[in-house]
């Protein structure tokens, strides 16, 4: 797996890469994944718990936080809902 | 504003391309060496549609050429992208949208990639890209910064392919690994290895 930007967060986004995958081979593609709950979800929160210090400490949230900003019609797009919704 | 576009054919699934994509820049990938991280952001799936959507942070590692390196000031070698992907399991579609999060007031890099099935054994993928440069002052400046990147594209496609396949085969040998684990392990569980052996 590819590492982090935060060297202190790669053991944890380890298992969660590792968690998700099984999960998106073994079960989303076979549909039956269509809970966001589920076995990878706690692992998840450890990481993104870990990465948002990172992302703060360089600056890097508000730069994310314009970007998603500009995405927002690609959502409406590629997520199948209509713009005005 | 300049357009880089591209596509390729995979000889692999739309599934083991999918799959496999999450994987795309781990260290069986030796020629995308200019991603130094991936990190994951968040991550949803839709309950109506089925669509899952995916926020990465990439970090890029790769040097500036000087000509602009000396124009910004120095130091540009590390950058951020942030890739939206959306998996439409129901169309076996993947698209990933991605849009440069450094350099922002001086460059707008939007690309897009689609994988999608050709046939049950194939994966095409699709791969454009719009480079504007915002910055103020001359057209040949911004002209060179978007010649630059659009070369970057270019080179970094090629790489790009050759370290996926590289990727596709080793995901392909894992899992064919995995399963064959299973297999040697599942009758061991239930204690039935006669009849496993048997049948």
């Amino acid at each position: 797996m590819s590492q982090s930007l935060a060297k202190e967060c790669n053991e944890v986004k380890e298992r969660y890469d590792t968690c998700f995958l099984k999960w998106y081979s073994e079960k989303y593609l076979r549909g039956a994944g269509t809970a966001d709950n589920n076995e990878c979800s706690a692992l998840f929160k450890e990481y993104s718990n870990c990465l948002q210090g990172a992302l703060k400490e360089r600056g890097i949230d508000k730069l994310l936080e314009e970007a998603r900003e500009d995405n927002k019609e690609n959502d409406a797009t590629f997520m199948g809902r209509k713009k005005c919704e | 504003m300049k357009v880089f576009s591209n596509s390729e054919t995979f000889n692999y699934s739309w599934e083991e391309v999918s799959t496999a994509n999450w994987r795309k820049y781990c260290p069986w990938n030796q020629k995308s060496t200019h991603v130094v991280a991936v990190d994951t952001l968040s991550r949803s799936v839709d309950p109506e549609t089925g669509i899952l959507r995916t926020e990465r942070l990439i970090t890029c590692r790769q040097s500036a050429p000087d000509w602009l390196k000396s124009l910004m000031g120095g130091c540009m070698d590390e950058s951020q992208v942030l890739e939206t992907s959306y998996v439409d399991p129901r169309q076996k579609t993947v698209t990933m949208v991605s849009a440069n999060l450094t350099w922002s007031n001086l460059i707008n890099v939007q690309e897009t990639v689609v994988y999608r099935p050709l046939n049950e054994h194939q994966t095409r993928f699709e791969q454009s890209a719009k480079i504007t440069a915002l910055c103020g002052g001359w057209q040949r400046i911004r002209n060179s910064i978007e010649d630059t990147l659009v070369k970057r594209f270019r080179e970094n496609a090629v790489k790009g392919k050759e370290g996926f396949e590289a990727v596709l085969a080793m995901s392909r040998r894992a899992f064919a690994e995995e399963r064959e684990r299973e297999r040697m392990t599942l009758p061991r569980t239930t204690g039935d290895i006669r009849m496993a052996s048997a049948s």
